[in-house]
């Protein structure tokens, strides 16, 4: 098959065999996050984190282009492997290997300081998964069955199980959204959707009404609404981020001109709060632009997965989708406090190697499944 | 999906429009107020010299160390952010032993204190700022400065040489007394203050808002005193009451035509050094403690009389041994027969039955009024803390025998600054001049400005005081009680003053007063000098416990300030009459005797 041959794609386009729209959207929030990185590290650690983003930045397109290159089939094939892989990781950061950051053990200590967060990597190995799994039924032209819905739970509850054991509540309800969704689109039997969805929603009720969380969990799940539950913990940090994006007002302090961000008041500014930056030093149009650069990769990768040829590419497509808003929305959320206060980094914009070379890879896959639908359809 | 997102998306970027849009000035009002810090600047206390440039007080910054226990376990050690109980102790050894020879102590002492308990131990509060950047620079977790705690350290070179004029700072750098405390407007200066934005580790947030005021140092104190002559002075005293056995003692050192203080005297003294462990007495024993003057006194009885033209100098007096008034037989020091003297001899002499008979010549409401001209009963008006008045009661309610006894300097009392003007009154030509201590101010700028000035007042005549000052330069003489202040090539004019002892603690009458109070040269009078011992065990005359230090101390002080001999001789005074002279002369005075009405 020829290359080159499709006419309504741009010649780039076809020349990389990506979607460029997405590929520029994530490079220009990795930028982003690389300038907000900076000017809330720059004063205690000149540009050591600036360098490593970008450095991280670099490593993930690479990652991203290289495994859209294995392209679809390829993919489908290491697809059980990477979901393997992430399991290993999760089983290893409970053994001796891993390390206890923050009350979480997510962490693997590899050279010189770098550590791996293998639950990033499972969001990946389980959208894949999923996916492979779901696809072929599909592609059959039957609807799953009990046994597959089971299995897709069952394929996502290993994963999520072993998450809760670290613990990292945010990514567990992360890896829960990414199986609820793509089981739902592959066609799960109603019920199974209705029943998944009531019990969840059962679950945070349980959870913030009975004895199940104790009484210090439950505020400090609440303190993101008051504050005053939690003051020196949750509610501190709460309080300082409000007060970080609400000095921002319209145009912003200026960059690297906060004085909430470059006094230090926001902790874990770097990561978790990241957004708070953008918010204080670039203002409302900062944070919203940002807002709609993230709202655009997602949206872009719903829409490419949507017109890629099988049920493969878009049940990816959903997986990671919904993998990444969900994650923008927890995040973005607890900036602006109105969601809880977890761990969960933003993409591309938050420090983080295995964030950022997850988030790159997730581009990546979509990607793949884009290539290769166009060179089946042409 | 999309639009499940966007959604999602719309309800973010309206709460951010309400933080960032509604709620903005709001919070960062907030978000300012957390970060604004508002430190204040001590100002530098202004410094105490002498007349003669001598530094007698100064300040000089001193930080506050500090330690926070629950990180210093953590120096040198693996984990940076905890305590770990294994080898906290190892990292309080280690921080101790580095801390020791900056700060002066043993580690055996800091030990306790690093390891203690709570998140606030101090180290020390005088730290140099060099030894705090050596401390700095160990890089000891936990150990800081605490600039809200920072005390200038007040140092006096002299000790306690001028230490009771002085005063003292008190550990919080307030003042504690003496002349610290009197000019303590001038000298304190005005705090300022320096807002800036906080980071939460204590920081300045670089470009944040800045502001407030430098602090305004203290303004420098000249006093009148002369650094010399007040340590010749103190340590003449000193070693006088040691020889004497004396309970306390002071000396004042005057200019007899300004009553500039040259020198104030006081002991026991302490150290302002160390003022947390100071002995002795905190208090100045020339302005604060009063005593019976006893025959010093008898100066103002016979001014006052020669001023109301009742007596002259030559005029005979009878002086028997014993003179009854109401119900107390008065006597002289020594049992005498009866003698025959002059005016000018009672005095010379110190006769109380003498002097009572002069001053019998005035109704007690005259003669307090000329006590009260002399500045007995008010206080000098120097503002000196604690300054006492002195008592003299109203003349009216003296009682038969106080009416005798205050002509001779019993049943009053007063200070020894009071004490020393009456004759910085007769030295001067009869006008008294306020006592002065402050010759001046210099504010931080330089501009020098000079105390103010008040006007003499007289209290006599030039011609009362010129005869007074002759039968003081009798008192001096080989036939006076004093001729143990005698200065060779020097002119002087004195009196011996041996009065009874009222011991408050007692509270009744035990042990002498010994003074010697005079001037010089007396025919152009330059220093007023005033020596008083409280309760001297070794003897109790005036002549021979107080004389010697008022000769010694003036000599120097003659000396150090260049006062040139003035190389006349005393006219020649008579001090005694024949019997017959005596009983011839209608204008004798004598027990019993009408005088005649004028």
């Amino acid at each position: 098959m020829p290359h080159g041959a499709h006419p309504d794609r741009p010649l780039l386009s076809r020349w990389l065999r990506q979607d460029l729209g997405l590929l520029v959207g994530a490079a220009g929030t990795s930028v982003v996050g690389a300038l907000l990185v900076w000017s809330a590290t720059h004063e205690t650690a000149g540009t050591a984190y600036l360098v490593r983003h970008l450095l991280n930045t670099a490593i993930g397109i690479t990652l991203a282009l290289g495994v859209a290159r294995l392209g679809h089939h390829g993919l489908r094939l290491v697809a059980p492997w990477i979901y393997g892989l992430s399991l290993v990781g999760l089983v290893a950061v409970l053994t001796p290997l891993g390390t206890t950051i923050n009350g979480s053990r997510s962490w693997i200590p590899v050279v010189a300081g770098f550590t791996v967060q293998p639950s990033e990597f499972a969001k990946l190995g389980l959208a894949l998964v999923l996916a492979f799994v779901l696809a072929d039924r599909w592609e059959r032209r039957v609807a799953p069955s009990n046994r597959d819905v089971a299995l897709g739970w069952l394929l996502a509850a290993v994963p999520v199980a072993l998450i809760m054991l670290q613990p990292d509540l945010g990514s567990a309800v992360v890896l829960g959204a990414l199986a609820f969704v793509v089981i739902a689109v592959a066609g799960a039997p109603r019920r199974w959707v209705v029943g998944i969805g009531v019990a969840a929603v059962g679950l945070v009720v349980a959870a913030l009404t009975t004895p199940l969380l104790s009484d210090y969990q439950r505020d400090r799940l609440l303190a993101f609404a008051d504050p005053s539950a939690d003051p020196q913990g949750i509610g501190y940090q709460t309080r300082q981020v409000r007060l970080a994006i609400g000095s921002g007002g319209w145009g912003g302090q200026g960059f690297m001109e906060g004085r909430q961000t470059q006094g230090g008041f926001v902790p874990y500014q770097l990561n978790d709060f990241i957004f708070s930056v953008a918010g204080e030093e670039l203002g409302y149009i900062g944070a919203a632009g940002l807002l709609v650069l993230l709202g655009f990769i997602v949206i872009r990768i719903f829409v490419v997965a949507g017109r890629s040829g099988d049920a493969f590419g878009r049940f990816l497509g959903a997986g990671v989708g919904t993998w990444l808003a969900f994650q923008v929305f927890q995040n973005v959320g607890m900036n602006l406090g109105v969601m809880p206060v977890t761990g969960l980094p933003l993409p591309f914009v938050s420090y983080g190697g295995s964030s950022m070379f997850a988030s790159w890879l997730a581009v990546g896959v979509v990607n793949a499944a884009y290539a290769a639908a166009h060179r089946d359809r042409v | 999906m999309t639009i499940a997102v966007l959604f999602v998306f719309s309800i973010f970027a309206a709460q951010l429009l309400r933080i960032q849009g509604f709620d903005s000035s709001a919070v960062a009002a907030q978000a300012l107020e957390q970060r604004t810090e508002k430190v204040v600047i001590p100002a530098l206390r202004g410094k105490i010299t002498s007349s003669d440039g001598v530094v007698l007080a100064s300040s000089r910054a001193r930080e506050t160390v500090v330690a926070d226990p629950t990180a210093v376990c953590t120096y040198k050690q693996k984990s940076t952010k905890t305590c770990d109980p294994a080898t906290s102790g190892v990292a309080v050894d280690l921080a101790a032993k580095a801390l020791a020879p900056l700060l002066g102590r043993t580690a055996d002492e800091l030990r306790p204190r690093l390891g203690g308990s709570g998140r606030y131990q101090v180290l020390d509060r005088k730290v140099s700022p060099l030894t705090w950047r050596k401390i700095a620079n160990l890089g000891i977790p936990g150990i800081y400065r605490d600039s809200a705690e920072a005390v200038p350290e007040r140092v006096y070179p002299q000790g306690p040489n001028s230490a009771s004029l002085v005063g003292f700072v008190t550990n919080d750098g307030a003042a504690g007394g003496g002349l610290e405390s009197m000019m303590d407007t001038a000298l304190k200066g005005t705090a300022g203050y320096s807002i800036f934005e906080k980071a939460p580790d204590g920081s300045k947030i670089p470009g944040g808002r800045q502001g407030g005021a430098p602090a305004d140092d203290g303004q420098d104190v000249m006093l009148t005193v002369n650094s010399n002559i007040q340590w010749y002075a103190q340590n003449a005293l000193a070693q006088q009451m040691a020889k004497m056995g004396a309970q306390s003692g002071t000396a004042v050192v005057m200019n007899a035509k300004t009553s500039k203080v040259l020198a104030l005297a006081s002991y026991p003294t302490f150290d302002p050094n160390d003022i947390a462990s100071a002995k002795g007495s905190l208090v100045n024993k020339a302005l604060n403690d009063v005593f019976e003057p006893g025959s010093t006194a008898k100066v103002m009885t016979v001014a006052a009389a020669l001023e109301e033209k009742l007596v002259t100098p030559g005029q005979p007096v009878v002086i028997p041994n014993r003179m009854q008034r109401f119900d107390a037989s008065f006597k002289d020091s020594h049992d005498h027969p009866t003698l025959y003297r002059t005016v000018a001899g009672t005095l010379a002499e110190s006769s109380n039955i003498g002097t009572i008979l002069i001053g019998e010549t005035m109704p007690p409401k005259k003669l307090e009024e000329y006590f009260r001209k002399f500045g007995l009963g008010s206080r000098s008006g120097m503002g000196y803390p604690g300054e006492s008045a002195g008592l003299l009661s109203s003349s009216s309610k003296w009682s038969g025998t106080q009416r005798s006894t205050v002509m001779f300097g019993q049943g009053l009392s007063v200070t020894a600054i009071q004490a020393a003007s009456v004759f910085q009154t007769i030295a001067n030509g009869g006008m008294r001049m306020t006592p002065s201590l402050i010759e001046g101010t210099t504010a931080e700028n330089g501009t020098f400005t000079k105390a103010a000035e008040k006007p003499g007042t007289r209290v006599v005549s030039e011609d009362t005081a010129a005869k007074v000052n002759a039968m003081l330069e009798g008192v001096v003489s080989k036939e006076g009680t004093a001729p143990q202040a005698q200065i060779p090539g020097y002119r002087v004019a004195g009196k011996t003053g041996t009065a009874d002892f009222y011991d408050a603690r007692l509270k009744r009458y035990s042990g002498k007063t010994a003074s010697f109070i005079g001037y010089a040269p007396a025919d152009n009078p330059e220093l007023v000098v005033a020596v008083i011992l409280q309760r001297p065990s070794a003897s109790i005359y005036g002549g021979t416990v107080a004389a010697p230090v008022f000769h010694d101390v003036m000599t120097y002080a003659l000396q150090e300030l260049k006062v040139p001999p003035t190389g006349t001789a005393a006219a020649p005074i008579t001090l005694s009459v024949t019997p017959e002279e005596a009983l011839s002369n209608p204008d004798t005075l004598r027990d019993k005797a009408r005088h005649p009405a004028k």
